[in-house]
């Protein structure tokens, strides 16, 4: 009997450790780094935290520094939200060449040969999306009812309702920047199950969801500069919505001039006020500039990142002239990554532009036309963006700039009216224009009007060099050609445009990038654009 | 040992009374073969219950003998002899151990049990001491490289005490983990044990390679498992010390331009006005002779001395103790590493053996000074500059520079390497404690029932400081200026096992059958701090905790034999990971194996024929180290101090959603393995020939993601197949074996063949480095290739046969030179692996030597596919060009250049890891001392058609490794 109990005890105990030690499976992380959903969002400040997470995504890689990255398929650092945009507005045109051709998928991008494989266009798709997926996660775990659930207090509940609408603002940005680039893109909102793949929305569907999304959020975002500093406010939502109209005939076939003009006029009468100095849109201290709208930013230390402002300022430094410490790097640079290419420079031909502040260009004994995109001693080179403050004072880090990427500024709104009134829509007129012009063109010369232009001078093809002029490599470009028909074809031809060194015309089909195949394989919804 | 003893005793106490009245005999008993007296044989008057045993020192005497009486000497494992008493006074024995008795008795350890070796079902390698590898064994995988058939040991280079990759039948996954399981006296270990293990400790090896031996380790099985057995202490003391000293210097060098060499080409370039416009490179070069592959390397140390100690403590503890210590150099300059080891082994057993216990303990202390990598350097930098330069801010070594200051240092140009050698001190120590406590008991009421626990523990503790000077370009730069390296690491992995089973052992008639159920428990813990450079204001120290990973497993397991003819093996286990979530977390994988000794139903008689057995094998088995973390948990990441966004002029780290899959799993592989065990001739000839085949399921792979429905466009999951189907032959043959002379041979070959059957959506995944650029790629993963094929672009060449420059064949015929025209050209695989060694004893000198090949691998040769080109002469400073440009006269780098099918090479090989020479004085000072001297040559040759330093790499991708030595041996080995 006694024996049996024993027996019978110690079965007893042998279950017990088993149970127990089964349990041991049932891991957590035990890195304060890293939570579960509901133990990071009892943390005070988490919201903001995580509404940070989505600004921040324009901004950095991924949460381990600069070489870190939340997606794949493209080198991490490259993956930044600004440099994909960058390289595909920018690099695809006649603004800029990248010296290093062995960096993956550059060299297609750049020669405008690329197809659905390159790992720069999965990286802006992907980028965008991941920006679409933050935003619909923080929606689903910041509804009232969750709120409420983990004890919010009803003033963080109000503040937290305009996180909301900030965060619906940045997924519009999202869709805007797939439908000008992809014309399509998956649809997934919060009420999209995690896991699922998203149907597609087709150029239409998406210029219709960013419209209507932004006009619903707009009253109750902030006014104009009344936000925190690093957040967006109604000129923010405006400056997107003036875009799609812009482009709306590109877009959807339909003329939208006079919408464009109206968020224009709304903005202009915000408050914001053109920089004095035009480079100190471009300087390390740059987010001070009166003329910022939104800015993405970067800091040295504590936002590194390999996003556009440093490649362009580090890409900058010339190979002969290693110019680097004047621009607050180290004197090499990158050896000289970035170069202009001839037609480009051309815009600045000319004795009306002798004394533009807007022409940073360094001739040395360079030669203007690039053969060989190898030879880094080719070609002209910019010293448009700095590391070191209006005042002169370096940046942090000699590597990591300082300086915030303009995504949106005044002088954009100005040039965007003019090009509304020279297309006669209603809202803005001609004369108007002229003031806008002559605005930007005296501060490029320092207050004279000796490159002031007259209303006669206001052409499509002026508006066209002129963005140019002015908004050179901030993101613009290829959707301008596009727009006024110069990208595909061969009505105008750029260095290395179609892999010629010349310039080729290229099909149209490539006004729009191709869906990547990962994309693709991995979301049966999804169809490839035609031509590709 | 008791019975001896109280024999011995006996024999002592009645000896005076039986001298009077009877013959009586003296004599030593020793092996044939080692000359080694043997205790504990017995000596018996045939048909009489008149014996004796010998003693320690092998002697014994007998007495109450009449002449013409047959007195009969035998012990386990040696053929009995019989000798004819005729009074005589002393009568020495020698006794030859018997091959077919030996196998009998050879026990194969196949975890939680072992089998006799004739009884093994399943494709089980034993190494064991006789048959280890000789020469500068520094690592215990040195012992079995090339022994075993379908097992390929690679340390990928030189560095001193190197964790080497082992890889059983090509692995069995895509990209996650293929290092086999490494378990110590049953404890589960990764294969960095073998780095800390001292080799001397080795008992032997048991390999298990396909699934039906494999599947009782469930979820960590499909790489195959490595078993190690350390040695045991002895009922007779015996102490044992060897000593090794050796002298190493590299024997070979990558192929680049001498300082007058390059002088020549640098004026042939100046004389082509198109290379570089508008400049002279001559102007560039420096007056000095500098061969910088002589400067980073030196002639090395080796010193490795073992003491064991091996006896029966307190006359019932058989104990062994080993101290070793290691000193190897490296031959980059400051290299060294110093291994202390310490083992103790006591196995005693209680209540008449109804108790075994088994201890062993282990502790490692490693200590290195690690060098960086400068070959890179060193085969770029400019041959005409000095090493040294009286004038430089850089504490004495040349740089590039452009003025006197720290801050004027040239910004593109490699940095001196012997500098980056000497300005660097990067020390770490590892500290390692493992061992385990087996209980044996078998019950006392029922002695075929055994329950055995074993307990399991290894603590894992390394520290390292990394420093550089502060004058030194190979550091940091910070603000333009040089400000030294201050990084010091430290982290701890923990790990602890129990196991408990039982088992079962019964006899029925023709049914001999055993059967085994258990359970088991593990759990690996590790956490880490490092400071980051504390030089840097803006770096801020690090902690890490990782995640604990937690094991349980249920097995059982039973073989059945039938008449000694019929041997079947059935095994299960069911078992739990922590690394998947709920709804995957267990898996059940089974095995069953089939033998028939054909042997004992056709040739019973067969006196030529020893052995025949036909296996046939099946398994399932798993994979769950795929080396993701908890992916399959959702988690919330914070951002670290780098990675913050300002808002309202606060930064505040980004806290972002990360990306998960919660239907993460274990990956599956399914073997087949058919084999045949021969042995000929007493089993002289003796060997096995196996076919297997492996289907790899659900491997892990990074697939896309569908674009905004998780956290990533990408990431972990179940998606990839797999085959890997081969043949393994192994041979030994004992071809001369006699009292004075014996020579055996062993040779084995393997081939084996890995196709990938499925990557996700068919899309193929882009990997390997090409060696220039930032993230460009060289291999792919496709279906129906081998994984990591090369995929490169198909070269032109001119009427001449010169490489036409960037002109590759426009494959899929679009008009345009594109990534797309690239083609998937051989792969690293080799398509046949051989293995040889032999031993040599004439008399008291013994030889033995080894010799490895591999047929068929590809490298892609980057120190040439990078550096062949002229404008690679300059870049800020002049470098120095890869030779083979006067072949490829190739003038850019570009994306294509470095990915022409033309630098991927014909890396086979023969290779000779060592050759000895020993010499044994049997009776050295005393005639229980024997004294063996021995010198060799490690890493004497090798034959290779291979352009580049070494073609042993791992993965097939050569930019530049860690030269192996070349080392002359001396040492000695002193036993008594």
């Amino acid at each position: 009997m006694k024996k049996i109990i024993i027996s019978l005890l110690t079965l007893f105990g042998v279950a017990t450790m088993l149970q127990s030690c089964v349990d041991d499976l049932n891991i957590t992380p035990d890195d304060p780094l890293r939570l579960e959903a509901d133990q990071f969002y009892s943390k005070p400040g988490a919201y903001k935290q995580a509404l940070a997470g989505i600004y921040g995504n324009l901004a950095l890689t991924g949460t381990n520094g600069a070489g870190s990255s939340n997606i794949g398929g493209i080198d991490a650092g490259t993956s930044q939200y600004g440099r994909v945009l960058w390289y595909m507005q920018n690099l695809t045109t006649d603004e800029v060449i990248w010296s290093y051709e062995n960096d993956p998928g550059v060299r297609e991008i750049q020669r405008n040969i690329w197809n659905a494989a390159n790992p720069i266009i999965r990286g802006m798709f992907g980028r965008a999306m991941f920006q679409v997926a933050l935003t619909n996660e923080f929606l689903r775990q910041s509804t009232p009812e969750k709120l409420s659930a983990r004890g919010i207090s009803s003033t963080d509940q109000a503040e937290i309702a305009t996180y909301r609408l900030e965060a619906r603002a940045l997924r519009a940005l999202a869709y805007y920047h797939l439908m000008d680039m992809f014309g399509k893109a998956p649809f997934v909102d919060e009420n999209t199950p995690i896991s699922v793949a998203g149907p597609e929305y087709n150029r239409q569907q998406l210029f219709d969801f960013v419209e209507s999304e932004l006009l619903e959020i707009l009253p109750g975002l902030k006014a104009p500069k009344s936000n925190e500093s690093g957040r967006l406010d109604q000129a923010f939502a405006r400056m997107i919505l003036a875009k799609i109209y812009l482009n709306a005939e590109v877009y959807i076939n339909q003329d939208k001039y006079a919408a464009c003009a109206e968020q224009c006029n709304a903005i202009l009468g915000a408050g914001y006020t053109l920089a004095s100095n035009y480079l100190h849109n471009f300087t390390a201290d740059n987010h001070l500039s009166p003329e910022a709208i939104f800015f993405i930013q970067s800091d040295g230390i504590m936002t590194q990142n390999y996003g556009p402002t440093t490649v362009m300022i580090n890409g900058q430094v010339g190979s002969i002239e290693q110019n680097g410490v004047s621009m607050g790097v180290g004197a090499g640079g990158w050896g000289g990554a970035l170069r202009l290419r001839k037609q480009f420079v051309d815009k600045f031909e000319g004795s009306e532009f002798s004394s533009d502040a807007r022409k940073t260009i360094i001739s040395g004994s360079r030669n203007a036309n690039i053969s060989d995109i190898a030879n880094r001693d080719q070609g002209f080179i910019l010293a448009k963006y700095s590391n070191r403050t209006s005042t002169g004072v370096a940046g942090q880090n000699t590597t990591f700039v300082d300086t915030d990427f303009p995504l949106f500024r005044l002088a954009d709104v100005h040039l965007m009216y003019v090009e509304c009134a020279i297309r006669g829509a209603a809202g803005a007129s001609m004369s108007t224009a002229l003031t806008y012009v002559n605005a930007l063109r005296q501060r490029a010369n320092n207050g004279s009007t000796i490159a002031n232009v007259n209303q006669s001078a206001l052409t499509l093809d002026f508006i066209l060099d002129e963005r140019s002029r002015e908004l050179h490599w901030e993101g613009h470009r290829r959707q301008d050609l596009i727009r006024f028909g110069r990208f595909t074809g061969g009505v105008y031809n750029w260095a290395w445009k179609g892999n010629g060194s010349a310039g080729i015309a290229i099909p149209q089909f490539m006004n729009l990038f191709p869906i990547p195949e990962a994309s693709l394989a991995s979301n049966p919804n999804l169809t490839q654009n035609s031509g590709y | 040992m008791k019975t001896l003893s109280k024999k011995l005793l006996f024999t002592l106490i009645l000896m005076p009374f039986l001298v009077l009245s009877q013959g009586t005999v003296n004599g030593v008993v020793k092996d044939a073969s080692t000359g080694q007296p043997l205790p504990g044989v017995n000596v018996v008057v045939k048909g009489t219950q008149n014996g004796a045993s010998t003693d320690f020192d092998g002697k014994y005497s007998l007495s109450k003998l009449k002449s013409g009486d047959v007195i009969e000497f035998s012990f386990i494992g040696y053929k009995t002899q019989d000798v004819v008493y005729t009074n005589q006074k002393t009568l020495n024995v020698s006794l030859a151990e018997e091959a077919s008795a030996l196998d009998e008795i050879t026990i194969v350890a196949v975890g939680y049990g072992t089998v006799r070796k004739k009884d093994a079902t399943g494709s089980v390698s034993l190494v064991t001491a006789k048959d280890f590898n000789k020469g500068a064994v520094v690592t215990a995988d040195n012992l079995l490289n090339g022994k075993v058939a379908g097992v390929t040991i690679n340390a990928g280079g030189g560095a001193p005490g190197a964790t080497p990759t082992i890889r059983i039948r090509g692995g069995s996954s895509l990209l996650a983990s293929n290092d086999p399981l490494v378990v110590v006296d049953g404890l589960p270990m990764d294969s960095r044990v073998l780095a800390t293990l001292n080799p001397n400790d080795v008992e032997s090896f048991s390999i298990l390679k396909d699934a039906s031996a494999t599947a009782i380790y469930g979820t960590r099985a499909s790489n195959g498992v490595i078993l190690i057995t350390t040695k045991k202490g002895g009922k007779t003391l015996q102490v044992e010390f060897n000593t090794q000293f050796g002298s190493g210097k590299k024997f070979n060098k990558v192929d680049v331009f001498s300082a007058n060499e390059f002088r020549e080409f640098i004026l042939a370039v100046d004389q082509n006005p198109t290379l570089f416009p508008g400049q002279t490179l001559s102007d560039r070069l420096g007056s000095a002779n500098t061969d910088w592959q002589e400067e980073i390397y030196r002639r090395t140390d080796f010193i490795d001395n073992n003491l064991s100690v091996r006896g029966n403590l307190f006359d019932r503890i058989p104990t062994r103790l080993t101290v070793g210590n290691t000193y190897q150099e490296g031959l980059r300059l400051t290299d060294h590493m110093t291994r202390n080891t310490f083992a103790l082994n006591m196995s005693p057993t209680f209540f008449e053996d109804h108790l075994r216990v088994r201890l062993s303990a282990n502790y490692t202390n490693t200590k290195r000074r690690n060098a960086p990598g400068v070959e890179g350097n060193a085969l770029t930098f400019d041959p005409t500059q000095p090493v040294y330069d009286p004038t430089s801010p850089y504490d004495g070594f040349f740089e590039f520079r452009n003025g006197p200051g720290l801050g004027q240092f040239a910004p593109i140009a490699p940095r001196n390497p012997v500098a980056q050698l000497l300005q660097t001190n990067n020390r770490s120590i590892n500290r390692k404690v493992f061992g385990n406590l087996e209980l044996d008991y078998k019950f006392h009421f029922l002695p075929e029932l055994r329950a055995v626990v074993n307990l399991g523990y290894d603590r894992d503790q390394g520290y390292s400081h990394n420093q550089t000077s502060r004058n030194s370009l190979s550091g940091p730069i910070r603000l333009g200026l040089p400000i030294g390296n201050n990084e010091y690491n430290e982290g701890v992995g923990i790990n602890k096992l129990l196991d408990a089973y039982m088992v079962y052992a019964k006899t029925f008639g023709d049914l001999n059958f055993d059967i085994t159920g258990g359970y088991s428990y593990q759990k690996f813990e590790n956490n880490g701090f490092f400071t980051r450079n504390q030089n840097d204001p803006d770096l801020v120290p690090q902690f890490f905790r990782g995640d604990d990973v937690v094991y349980v497993g249920f097995f059982g397991r039973t073989n059945l034999n039938w008449k000694d003819k019929y041997l079947l093996t059935l095994s299960y286990r069911r078992d739990g990971t922590s690394r998947f979530g709920e709804n995957n977390r267990w898996g059940n994988f089974p095995a069953a194996a089939f033998a028939w000794k054909m042997k004992e139903e056709f040739f019973k008689d067969s006196s030529s024929l020893s052995d025949l057995k036909l296996r046939l094998g099946w398994g399932i088995t798993g994979q769950q180290d795929i080396g993701v973390g908890l992916f399959y948990l959702p988690q919330y990441f914070t951002g670290d101090p780098n990675s913050q966004y300002q808002i309202g002029g606060n930064f505040l780290p980004v806290g972002v959603p990360g990306a998960f899959n919660n239907n993460l799993k274990w990956e599956e592989t399914a073997t087949y393995n058919a084999g045949i065990d021969f042995g000929f001739n007493n089993n002289r000839f003796n060997g096995s020939v196996d076919v297997f085949y492996k289907k790899s399921f659900d491997l892990f792979q990074v697939a896309p993601f569908a674009d905004g429905s998780n956290f990533t466009n990408q990431g972990p999951a179940n998606v990839g197949d797999m085959n890997v189907k081969g043949i393994e032959l192994n041979l030994n043959y004992d071809v001369v074996k006699s009292d004075n002379f014996n020579w055996n041979i062993n040779l084995n070959a393997s081939k084996f063949e890995r196709r990938i059957d499925k990557v996700a959506a068919g899309v193929p995944l882009f990997v390997g480095f090409t060696g220039a650029g930032t993230g460009g790629t060289s291999q792919i993963m496709q279906e129906g290739f081998t994984p990591f094929s090369f995929f490169v672009f198909k070269q032109l060449y001119d009427n001449t046969g010169m490489p036409i420059e960037g002109a590759f064949a426009d494959l899929n015929g679009d008009g345009v030179i594109n990534l797309d025209d690239r083609y998937i050209y051989k792969n690293p695989d080799p398509d046949l692996v051989l293995g040889f060694t032999t031993n040599l004893d004439y008399k008291n000198f013994d030889l033995s030597f080894n010799l490895r090949a591999s047929i068929g691998n590809r490298i892609l040769n980057t120190t040439r596919s990078t550096r062949a080109y002229y404008s690679f002469a300059l870049n800020g400073v002049l470098q120095n060009v890869s030779p083979y440009v006067y072949e490829t006269g190739f003038i850019n780098q570009s994306n294509e250049t470095v990915l022409s099918d033309m630098f991927i090479e014909n890396g086979s090989f023969l290779r000779m890891d060592f050759v000895t020479l020993g010499y044994t004085f049997q009776n050295w000072l005393d005639k229980n001392v024997s004294l063996r001297v021995f010198t060799g040559m490690q890493n004497p040759f090798i034959v290779t058609k291979y352009s580049g330093l070494d073609p042993e790499i791992n993965g097939g991708i050569d930019a530049t490794i860690y030269p192996r030595q070349r080392q002359f041996l001396f040492g000695a080995n002193l036993k008594f």
